[in-house]
């Protein structure tokens, strides 16, 4: 048996396949103590350990660690004269007329900072040589106070040569062997100080939380005579064994949005789609990512409260547009939705929690496309009335009635969504029309449909589930790995030569360590290249086919290049200047076994019947449907309708035509 | 609500989110694909989407002191060059600062963009550019006329197919700037953003029709005005008066006054600048628009919600008058490189102006100068120049401490990582980025902490030039709040310390240490009333050493 466990902030999800079969369970999470949250989920599900295979986990702890700032003690070793970087950061604001603008708080204190006596040259080349002698009876003194448990080091160009780093690391560990030690060369080895030394602090920080997080976990598990594979869900979108994460918990951040992504992928792609855009909408946000030919955006930068972290990341871009989000007039006139959220506690006003503010689940009451009697399938009471009191004094400021203002909201709520889209495809030179909308979340297939009509997206695919969908990605995920290097090699003559070499010693290393975490049989390779014309800055980066490497001279990665460049800014090679490489990221994954399709438990009652809902500016005669009710018409369900699926709601248009498909996802057709 | 446009709520939200958008992809765009590091890595532009009036209406937000300008560049180019005359490819350029320009260095392009053959409005950009030409590379300090500073174009109308590309104008650029790939680089970012907001702005015409963004542009403009006005009313109707000194003009040791007279009258503005000193013959002029935004952008962060957008509609109830010929409106041909720093000032004493009736919204005084560090060496491939612009420590406020080592107010500059300049440079390296302890000006709240770069120098033949303020005059303490402390520069010589001015050019040599450091802003309220907890984490960070905070 295969089980994933995905904690998140409200629910604990659990989803289990056995010959082929899937069963899901749902329990409420632990916020303080999650492991426990994940072993209700299991008991809740009714699960045997000793007879699963395969576990896969994903939990918020590391960004909570780093939320919270409850991380372990750090300290950092840099080098002399560079010790205020993570106080100086960038020079910039990222509010411009914010006069008591702050800069995000270091997780660590300037006293915690110890400068080390060296200095390695941009190329590689030692300019002062490490002092061991000096410095080891200085680390004694430091590091003796026994103030701390995790120990970062980050120097000045390591990412060019990181033999300082190393023989530092070594150091520390022969005189300090109980410290967590965190080298930069080996979390990211990129360019620009200040984002480096901000990911290898914050690596060495949730690194001893990570670790006896999962120690207490994983002795649970054998308590309960669990001996199979255990593996932690990551934020690139892959997954990697336990062991792996003894010096990679960095990348468990942000699983969850990243496992509902990996999600949707699967499902999609048992129905042969693997060109989309996933629209995950929740509570209080929405999270959009572009998938494409099954293989999810990546990004090398994200940031946890302001602060920066370099390492491959699912491109998943988040709007403050939720169920929860509050609508609003500004001091201007303009009716505005979001970023505030009622959130899950009051939430809207109709969940009679003490709400007062208008939300977009108001907004959806009022319109219709929410009924009282359905809400979360018929398991939660809602009030309709208050819906209705929130939304009054809004729609006096407008002069509209309730209605339309309710309507008017989610439209402005779906433009939010779109701009999200548009953020993570035309902005990336991606043309979403090319693309199949996925929406999951609790309200995601409610606003898919009007939001795929401003972007010009005809097909939209609905997964059955879809609450469930980030431990089912857990499942689905493969065993992922990159290995990231920087080093400028300027285009022309060897250097594809260069390139191959550097690819085969990026293979061998990231192959070694797959080798050493247990995992056999064939992996799978992607390259890509992250390139720029000479002089200028930030790199575009090139996905280099791994079949078509061999037979590339410099020519043919200019034109790749170039070809992306100009997708992405309008404009290419001008013959001003030469194109450079700076730098290489190779990924290894090995797929799990074949994941059935999510289609468990999603209820075969016949729903039909006539409803009304407010849309676009009047009141429209619609379907109102079960999923069971869209599978019996073959020739699908004609818009407008409204199908209520378990947990959430789809809407479909007039112009759209809702069937359901053999893997049991709902399809919606635009006839546009 | 009653509007005066017959455009309904939700197309209207939906459109203006669309041209800020529009406006900010632009802006990350340039940015990201530009190749001199003043616009790659320190941000130094702006973009914007105008109506076809020349009015902005959407602005990404990089740089305060970009805003207005764009406007005011673009009237003197469409009064030569009717709008209506324009065709696909057409666009103006416009550098002047005696029409309506700031330094030469920041050029204007609008390129106009049509829906079905209509114009429905502009893409506008402006960067700073390495260099232009003039006296020295990449900065001129001993400029006494504009000319010397380098190319000017005045505002003009040129088209990409006739022009660029290889053409004449192109050609004449490139013979008189000394790094041609880099800036004609940065020219091209310029038009492919100005390209992009075209094509998002002909997507809404799309959707929506072109009656109804235009509208929705009108609108806009409307908005901004009205959530500006209405921050405005909530002041007390009143005449203040507020004034600072820059350090000199690094001819003569004469501090040379800014004032300012503001005056609020209901729910609009006239900052009036009458009473501050005549131009001078250095650089620290500064043009009419310069000393608009500087106003401007004073009594917007004061004043109002950052989420204001801004465009041509949120100016309409400001009113900013300088005296022609003062050093906030120079006559042609009055050299204005370093306007920054008379505009800071200006910013400044409107800050003062406004501080006793809006205690609670201002901020004191911080370094609140751009410092610019060049570095340039003529190499037998031709010129090198590092360019970096460097702040300081913001003022306290009522709401806690000035932000350390930030750039200034009026501009948003990141810093070029060391990294970087370690892959660029081979004739210097830095060898010290820190926060200056002790440089906050002492208070309930301390000013931020100003910082130092040390520059070790590897190579003879290396020029420095740099323009800076704050070197004597500290900036001044608020409401019982100490001063905060002034900037130096200084070249590390064998045993000697040459203390260098503030604005100069100084040949360096093999082996130098060239140390700027960056002053701090001032403290805010009575230090007697800084809580003990500060104080000592103060203290136990080493971000102050003196023995009187510890009391």
């Amino acid at each position: 048996m295969r089980v994933g466990v995905e904690v998140g902030g409200t629910f604990t999800d659990l989803v289990a396949i056995e010959n082929g079969r899937v069963r899901v369970a749902k329990v409420p999470s632990v916020p303080a103590r999650p492991d426990e949250g994940a072993m209700a989920s299991l008991a809740a599900g009714g699960i045997d350990l000793t007879a699963v295979e395969d576990l896969v986990h994903g939990s918020t702890v590391a960004t909570n660690a780093i939320l919270e700032r409850k991380g372990a003690p750090v300290a950092l070793l840099t080098t002399r004269g560079f010790r205020d970087v993570l106080f100086l950061q960038r020079h910039n604001r990222t509010q411009i007329y914010d006069l008591f603008y702050k800069k995000p708080e270091p997780v660590l204190a300037r006293r915690d900072i110890l400068e080390i006596d060296e200095r390695m040259s941009g190329q590689g080349v030692v300019v002062e040589a490490l002092d061991e002698a000096a410095t080891a009876a200085r680390l004694a003194k430091f590091l003796g106070t026994g103030r701390f448990q995790s120990v970062a080091i980050c120097l000045l160009n390591a990412y060019a040569e990181p033999k300082h780093e190393r023989r530092l690391a070594a150091m520390v560990a022969a005189q300090f062997p109980d410290l967590t030690i965190t080298c930069s060369a080996d979390v990211t080895r990129e360019f620009r100080e200040y984002e480096r030394t901000s990911t290898t602090t914050l690596a060495a920080y949730v690194q001893p939380v990570i670790d006896s997080y999962l120690r207490r976990f994983e002795s649970q598990l054998r308590e309960q005579k669990f001996a199979g594979r255990f593996s932690i869900m990551q934020s690139n979108g892959g997954r990697l064994p336990v062991a792996g994460m003894s010096r990679n918990a960095i990348t468990s951040l942000f699983s969850g949005p990243a496992a509902g992504v990996m999600g949707a992928v699967r499902q999609a792609g048992l129905s042969g789609h693997g060109d989309l855009i996933t629209l995950d909408m929740g509570g209080t946000s929405t999270d959009v990512c572009l998938v494409a030919g099954g293989k999810p955006n990546l990004s090398g930068e994200t940031e946890v409260d302001g602060l920066p972290i370099r390492t491959p990341v699912l491109d998943i871009v988040t709007v403050g547009a939720g169920g929860g989000s509050i609508c609003w007039r500004d001091d201007g006139g303009m009716l505005r939705v979001g970023p505030e959220s009622a959130g899950a506690d009051p939430g809207p006003a109709c969940y009679g929690r003490g709400g007062t503010r208008p939300a977009i689940t108001d907004a959806h009451m009022l319109r219709g496309t929410i009924r009282a009697e359905a809400f979360l399938g018929g398991k939660m009471n809602v009030n309709g009335a208050a819906s209705s009191s929130v939304f009054k004094l809004l729609s006096e400021q407008f002069d509209l009635s309730l209605e339309q203002m309710a309507d008017s909201a989610v439209r402005v709520a779906d433009a939010n969504i779109v701009g999200a889209i548009q953020l993570v495809s035309t902005e990336r030179g991606r043309d979403p029309r090319d693309y199949v909308l996925v929406p999951f979340g609790g309200a995601g297939p409610l606003h898919a449909a009007r939001v795929a009509e401003e972007l010009g997206i005809t097909t939209i695919l609905v997964p059955p589930n879809a609450g469930v969908l980030s431990a089912y990605g857990l499942l689905a995920s493969d065993f992922l790995q990159y290995e990231t290097l920087t080093r400028r090699i300027t285009l022309g003559e060897g250097a594809a030569e260069q390139v191959q070499t550097l690819f085969a010693e990026l293979k061998a290393r990231v192959t070694a360590s797959f080798r050493d975490l247990g995992i056999q049989g064939e992996l799978h390779y992607s390259h890509s290249l992250d390139m720029r014309f000479i002089g200028q800055a930030f790199e575009i980066t090139v996905d280099i086919d791994g079949g078509e490497l061999a037979g590339l001279d410099a020519d043919g990665l200019l034109a790749l290049f170039n070809e992306a460049h100009n997708r992405v800014f309008s404009f290419g090679e001008s013959g001003l200047h030469r194109a450079e490489i700076v730098s290489f990221r190779l990924g290894a994954s090995a797929p799990p076994d074949v994941v059935p399709a999510l289609n468990e438990g999603i209820g075969d009652a016949v729903l039909r019947a006539a409803h009304k809902i407010f849309d676009q500016g009047e009141w429209r005669d619609c379907l109102l449907l079960s999923r069971a009710a869209i599978g019996a018409e073959a020739s699908g369900i004609p818009g407008p309708a409204l199908v209520e699926d378990g947990t959430s709601t789809i809407f479909v248009p007039q112009g759209w035509t809702a069937t359901v498909d053999k893997q049991d996802n709902i399809l919606l057709k635009s006839e546009a | 609500m009653a509007s005066k446009t017959a455009i309904n709520t939700v197309d209207q939200a939906v459109i203006s989110q669309g041209l800020i958008a529009a406006a900010r992809e632009m802006g990350v765009k340039l940015v990201r694909s530009a190749y001199s590091p003043v616009v790659r890595e320190a941000n130094d532009c702006s973009a914007a989407l105008l109506d076809r009036h020349g009015n902005v209406v959407a602005q990404a937000e990089l740089i305060p002191m970009q805003l207005g300008p764009i406007g005011a560049t673009f009237r003197p180019c469409a009064d030569l060059f009717p709008t209506d005359t324009l065709v696909e490819g057409d666009f103006y350029i416009n550098n002047d600062p005696f029409e309506g320009g700031q330094h030469l260095q920041d050029v204007f392009l609008f390129s106009p963009i049509f829906f079905d053959g209509i114009l429905v409005g502009f893409g506008a950009t402006v960067a700073h550019h390495l260099d232009l030409g003039g006296g020295a590379p990449g900065l001129n300090p001993d400029a006494t006329d504009v000319h010397q500073e380098g190319i000017i174009f005045p505002p003009s109308k040129y088209n990409m197919d006739h022009d660029w590309h290889g053409g004449p104008l192109e050609r004449l650029i490139r013979a008189n700037i000394r790094v041609p790939d880099q800036t004609i680089g940065d020219f091209n970012a310029q038009f492919a953003a100005n390209g992009i907001g075209g094509r998002r702005m002909q997507d809404l015409c799309a959707r929506f029709g072109p009656d109804v963004v235009m509208r929705a542009m009108d609108e806009l403009l409307d908005y901004s005005e009205r959530r500006m006005r209405a921050a405005i009313a909530e002041l007390p109707d009143g005449v203040y008066e507020g004034e600072d000194y820059l350090d000199d003009d690094g001819i003569s040791d004469q501090p040379l006054l800014v004032k300012a007279r503001v005056e609020i009258k209901g729910d609009s503005v006239i900052v009036d600048y009458a009473g501050t000193c005549d131009q001078v013959v250095s650089n620290v002029n500064c043009p009419y628009a310069s000393t608009v935004a500087a106003g401007l952008s004073c009594v917007k962060s004061v004043l109002t919600s950052p989420d204001i957008p801004f465009n041509e509609g949120s100016k309409r109830p400001i009113e900013v008058r300088a005296p022609y010929g003062s050093i906030l409106n120079p006559r042609r041909p009055a050299p204005v490189r370093a306007r920054m720093l008379s505009a800071y000032r200006a910013y400044n004493a409107v800050m003062k102006a406004l501080a006793p009736s809006a205690p609670e919204k201002v901020i004191a005084a911080g370094f609140d100068s751009t410092e610019i560090i060049v570095l340039s060496q003529l190499t037998p491939d031709g010129y090198k120049i590092y360019l970096e612009i460097l702040g300081g420590g913001y003022g306290a406020s009522a709401h806690g401490d000035g932000c350390d080592a930030v750039d200034s107010p009026l501009s948003n500059c990141s810093n070029v990582p060391v990294e970087a300049m370690d892959m660029e440079y081979d004739y210097f390296r830095v060898e010290d980025y820190s926060l200056v302890a002790d440089s906050g000006g002492a208070g309930k709240y301390r000013g931020g902490l100003g910082f130092q770069r040390r520059y070790h120098i590897l190579a003879d033949n290396v020029t420095f030039a740099t323009y800076s303020d704050r070197f004597r005059l500290a900036p001044e303490g608020l409401f019982g709040g100490a001063d905060g402390v002034c900037a130096s520069t200084q070249v590390l010589r064998g045993d000697q310390v040459i203390e260098l001015p503030s604005k100069v050019s100084y040949p360096l040599q093999k082996g130098d240490i060239l140390v700027a450091r960056t002053g701090g802003g001032a403290g805010y309220g009575n230090v007697d009333e800084r809580l003990e907890a500060d104080v000592a984490r103060d203290l136990a960070e080493g971000f102050i050493r003196r023995a009187e905070a510890a009391e």
